[in-house]
């Protein structure tokens, strides 16, 4: 495993580096957790690393309340999200996938951008992002933006819409406009309780009102399909319901609606049967307590 | 007399902790010789082929390679216990782990890359993954190395009985019969393997600075596979990264690598990395156990009959004679009259298994632990009742011959059923929390040999003592220390018998040149042995220093007292320090040195062909008691509690000690849950910690430990063997937990999340 590291310190130096090495095999790396491993796998080749940790601006280093929501840049660590307070009382779906992922000295170092840009069916911080319907921010090597809906963002196992001249900025994640009481959280399925891939995830971002109506409902699914899943119907489903109130055969139907996004393999850790039977299971829990 | 213990019993940091923690100590990787070479191993692509031809010359032009060898190439004897193995493979390889050619670099890199460009063309063959394919009559012979006039494929067979068993099972009111399964587990040390040999053209020498666990045993094989003579091998053990069984045996590696280093008159290194460690590095026995237990309208034990089918591999390590070690805990856990033990290790084209941790107890206790909780259930019985019931007892003879001298079997189990709050009505339905989450708690217990084992012709251990001109003692002692912190222990004795401080103690247990012999780190042995060894040597010592003190103090022998670093009269309360009487041994008639020597040989005795007698001094024993709680949505197994209490004779090292119980129960974790090499077609699935699952710190359960203190006669302090036993009745206990509080069936391990559910959905 050989490559070249190049730094740049501001969004200009980055934007110019993106352009002169168009031509050639270049990298991004945040936390290297996932791109090492992949590189390792990899038979040498003429590669040059844009390392972003060296960025120092905000947009891509901070967590900022904005008027419509939260902007994280997509170099904050796992472990800042597990403990930044804003996140934790908006939006705990994803401050709870954060604490999930992989381990203490990993989370230290793991960006949400490579999480996201990794593009994993079991990304912990992705999948939450999805329930969140967040929207990325991605800027081109002319220091164009635009931005992206997550939802939109995979486009395979380990594949994205990043064009070669893009990285991704920033996420921002829409406000909860008038919440009453939030249902959020990410409920992770592995054999063991840290440095665990997912089996199966289901993150869940419901909002309802002051009669406990749902008003909004986010549900992404991890593992169960070559992308992180949104399982819209499901989410449609609840809308109007009363959360604490749901009877048996809805929640059976709903967890039904869960299950027709799940088209799950077999591997070494689980069979599709486990992931299906799994998810089925959790997704009733969700309205249990 | 006995006198309060000033040392013994006070929780001591390990004498090694701080280069351990800082980062000074000296692994094997961290070896650098003047002008060393670094090799490389190339291992078959195939688990079964004819090697057709091995072309080298392209990795021999890489610049900066130095040597290539094949088997062709050079002179060596083949290893392991039936010699079956050869160091470097020609015509043909048997399992994954095959070493092909090897070659010597300048760098690491360089050693590798050429290794990938050693062309070799192969005639890919069929292999026989499943030892009871290899047992039929028609299969071919898989290690063409194997004589003698058992089945062609079967590499050891054992059989032992005592007992008439069919009076006891007409006795029996009740008979259950269960096939376990038992996985392929691996031990993961953190330190991978390891290895620098350097061997002197000019005076033919060869010193290994290496990780085995038994020395010498090692040093005289190595000799017969080189064709040199033993005297000529010097073994220096670098700090050892975790040994748990896995450096018992000798592995090709080792002897490759002084090869190389004869071949270059280089020193070289060859260190594995992980992927390379999960595949090259033995395993615990895969085997399949059928064991048929009863038991008397009352409760009591009738009969245990046990036959086992273990997937050797394709080369017989010491692991293949684990049954030694199970039919002790098939016939003599728990009083039983009668028993039957067959075991038959087999040849298949897997990677073979070697010695681990446990020692086949792990499984042998598994299936004779599930079975009485069917016994008990069945009966109608309460499970701890009839564990108790049956429990072994001090003086007991059992139908092995094995004389327990001290025993606290019984204590242990009321002290588990005790401390976690067990009581009969707490089963199933008493410890569900909610429709989702269930709990149960399981008992189990486990026998072991607790005072050395007697399987070698000489079990013993030396000791030689010096105690120089300052005071300070350097003992040098025959055993070895691996992590289990052996060298503490006996420093802390050290300090106990000569009343000087634990700073002025120093171990010296590394090299083989110096040190006297012992027979190696296995059987939980190294306090026992090198303990009384210790003690044995200390004895003498204070016999020169006592004579010169009471000389010097005007007064009897028997009036002295060692403390604080003097050596004191009780009646007249005048003292000489110790280093003192040491520079008038040495500096006044008779002019003598202030050092010893002193030999220890276990009073246990050999077992006769039927595998009958007293193979250990004393024996160790233990129950533990295990809270579980399973998530019937997920399958998914939380371990809430582990009570363990263990007949430990005396506690040394109280810190020592809680490091190899909470060490061991969390390997008997894995082993419950997590823990298993997958293997298809003799392939490895999971080389990686990715996919191979240990526990990580945040599984682990709360661990409360109760030391059972029997002061056993013959232990140093009255203390007996500890170091493998905590592993054993962990993941039977967990199994128990499990099925009692849910009720499944669970007949194999790891009890993963996918087989609980699975259960649960089946049963409903
Ligand atoms: C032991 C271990 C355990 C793990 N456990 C988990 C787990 O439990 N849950 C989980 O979700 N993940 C886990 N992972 C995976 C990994 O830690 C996460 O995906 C992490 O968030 C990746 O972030 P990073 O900063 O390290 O990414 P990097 O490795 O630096 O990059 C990952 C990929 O994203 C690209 N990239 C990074 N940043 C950008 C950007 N701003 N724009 C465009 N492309 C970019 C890189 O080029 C690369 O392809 C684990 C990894 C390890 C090694």
């Amino acid at each position: 495993m050989k490559f070249n590291v190049v730094s740049p310190e501001n969004t200009k130096e980055l934007l110019e580096l993106i352009s002169v090495n168009q031509d050639r095999y270049f990298r991004f790396g945040a936390g290297y957790t996932d791109l090492l491993i992949e590189l390792k796998k990899q038979p040498d080749e003429d590669l040059t690393v844009i390392n972003l940790a060296q960025l120092t601006d905000d947009i891509f280093t901070a967590i900022s309340k904005i008027a419509d929501g939260f902007r994280i840049g997509s170099l904050v660590t796992a472990k800042r999200i597990s403990l930044s307070k804003d996140l934790q009382s908006n939006y705990s779906v994803l401050t709870e996938a954060a604490k999930k992922l992989a381990s203490g000295q990993v989370r230290q170092v793991a960006t949400i951008g490579g999480n996201i840009c990794t593009a994993s069916p079991a990304g912990d911080m992705a999948c939450a992002l999805v329930a969140l319907q967040a929207n990325c921010e991605i800027l081109n090597s002319n220091g164009t933006l635009r931005i992206i809906p997550i939802t939109d963002f995979f486009t395979g196992v380990r594949t994205t819409v990043l064009q070669k001249d893009e990285v991704l900025r920033s996420i921002v994640i829409p406000s909860n406009n008038r919440k009453n009481k939030i249902y959020s959280n990410f409920i992770k399925i592995g054999t063991r309780r840290a440095m665990e891939c997912s089996i199966v995830s289901l993150a869940y971002h419901i909002l309802t009102d002051e009669k406990s109506i749902i008003t909004h409902a986010g549900i992404a699914l991890g593992s169960v399909a070559p992308t992180i899943m949104l399982a819209k119907s499901a989410c449609d489903y609840l809308l109007g319901k009363s959360f604490s109130s749901l009877n048996p055969s809805e929640i059976k139907e709903f967890s039904q609606k869960i299950l027709e996004y799940a088209s799950p393999i077999s591997d070494i850790r689980a069979s599709a049967w486990y992931r299906t039977e799994v998810l089925g299971n959790v997704a009733k829990s969700i309205f249990e307590n | 007399m006995k006198k309060d213990l000033k040392v013994i019993g006070k929780p001591t940091p390990k004498l090694d902790a701080r280069i351990r923690a800082s980062g000074q100590a000296v692994y094997g990787q961290d070896v650098v010789l003047p002008n060393m070479l670094h090799g490389a191993i190339l291992r078959t692509k195939y688990p079964v082929a004819d090697i057709v031809s091995i072309d080298v010359s392209k990795a021999m032009q890489l610049p900066g390679v130095v040597a290539v060898i094949t088997g062709d190439d050079i002179n060596a004897n083949n290893i392991n216990y039936k010699r079956d193995n050869p160091v470097l493979k020609r015509g043909r390889v048997n399992c994954i782990r095959d070493e092909i050619a090897a070659v010597a670099a300048v760098t690491r890199e360089i050693a590798q890359e050429a290794v990938k460009l050693i062309e070799v063309k192969y005639n890919v063959k069929e292999g026989i993954f499943d030892p009871f394919e290899a047992l039929k009559d028609d299969a071919p012979q898989i290690n063409e190395f194997v004589k003698g006039d058992q089945h062609i494929n079967i590499a050891h067979p054992f059989y032992y009985e005592h007992g008439d068993i069919e009076a006891q099972k007409r006795k029996s009111a009740v008979i259950i019969k269960t096939r376990f399964e038992l996985p392929r587990m691996t031990h993961c040390c953190l330190a991978p393997c390891a290895i620098t040999a350097d061997y002197s053209n000019v005076d033919k020498r060869l010193t290994l600075y290496c990780v085995t666990q038994i020395p010498f045993l090692f040093q005289r094989d190595m000799a017969r596979v080189l064709n040199m003579a033993p005297s000529d091998i010097r073994i220096i053990q670098t700090v050892i990264g975790g040994g748990f069984g896995s450096k018992l045996d000798m592995y090709p590696y080792e002897p490759i690598c002084a090869l190389l280093s004869m071949e270059t008159g280089r020193p070289v290194q060859i260190t594995f990395d992980r992927e390379e460690e999960f595949i090259a590095s033995p395993t615990r026995q895969k085997m399949t156990i059928d064991l048929t237990s009863g038991a008397d309208s009352k409760g009591k034990f009738t009969f245990r009959e046990a036959r086992i089918i273990m997937d050797n591999g394709a080369y017989t390590s010491w692991g293949a004679t684990t049954p030694f070690v199970m039919m002790q805990t098939f016939s003599s856990m728990y009083q039983l009259p009668a028993c039957i033990f067959d075991a038959k290790a087999v040849y298949t084209n897997n990677v073979y298994a070697g010695s681990f941790r446990g020692y086949g107890n792990p499984q042998a206790t598994f299936a004779v632990e599930r079975n009485i909780d069917l016994l008990a259930e069945k009966l109608g019985m309460d499970k701890f009742e009839i564990r108790l019931k049956n429990a072994n007892y001090k003086d007991e003879l059992t139908g092995q011959e094995m004389k327990f001298i001290s025993c606290g079997h019984k204590e242990a189990l009321e002290i588990v059923s005790d401390k976690s709050g067990y009581s009969p009505c707490h089963s199933r339905e008493g410890g569900n929390l909610s429709n989702r989450y269930k709990r149960g708690i399981g008992f189990a217990s486990m026998l072991h040999v607790g005072g050395g084992a007697k399987i070698y012709p000489s079990d013993g251990c030396g000791t030689n003592l010096k105690m120089d001109d300052f005071g300070k003692l350097t003992i040098i002692t025959g055993s070895s220390e691996i992590g289990q912190g052996s060298e503490t222990v006996l420093a802390m004795m050290a300090s106990e018998e000569l009343g000087i401080d634990l700073k002025n103690i120093k171990v010296i247990n590394t090299d083989t040149d110096i040190k006297p012999w012992d027979v190696g780190v296995h059987a939980s042995r190294t306090t026992f042995v090198a303990g009384n060894s210790l003690l044995g040597a200390l004895k003498l010592l204070k016999e020169k220093l006592s004579n010169k003190a009471a000389q010097l103090l005007k007064t009897e022998i028997d009036d002295l007292v060692y403390e604080d670093g003097l050596i004191e009269s009780t009646t007249s309360g005048e003292s000489f320090k110790i280093d003192k009487v040491v520079r008038e041994i040495h500096f006044k008639p008779p002019n003598e040195l202030c050092a010893v020597y002193y030999y220890y040989e276990p009073g246990s005795e050999f077992q006769d062909k039927y595998y009958k007698g007293n193979v250990s001094d004393t024996y160790a024993f233990a129950a533990q008691a295990i809270e579980v709680e399973v998530d019937t949505y997920t399958g998914n197994i939380k371990v809430l509690d582990i009570h363990v209490a263990q007949d430990v004779g005396k506690v040394i090292n109280p810190l020592g000690l809680a490091g190899q119980i909470e060490g061991g129960v969390v390997m008997g974790m894995g082993y419950a849950l997590l823990e298993e090499l997958y293997s298809e077609k003799g392939y490895i699935l999971n080389p990686n910690f990715h996919d191979y699952k240990i526990p990580t710190s945040v599984d682990i359960p709360n661990i409360h430990f109760y030391p059972v203190e029997t002061n056993d006669p013959y232990g140093p302090y009255g203390a007996k063997g500890v170091g493998e036993a905590p592993l054993i009745p962990t993941a039977p206990a967990i199994a128990n937990a499990i099925v009692d509080a849910i009720g499944i069936r669970i007949v194999d391990l790891p009890i993963t999340p996918e087989k609980v559910l699975k259960a649960l959905k089946n049963d409903a």
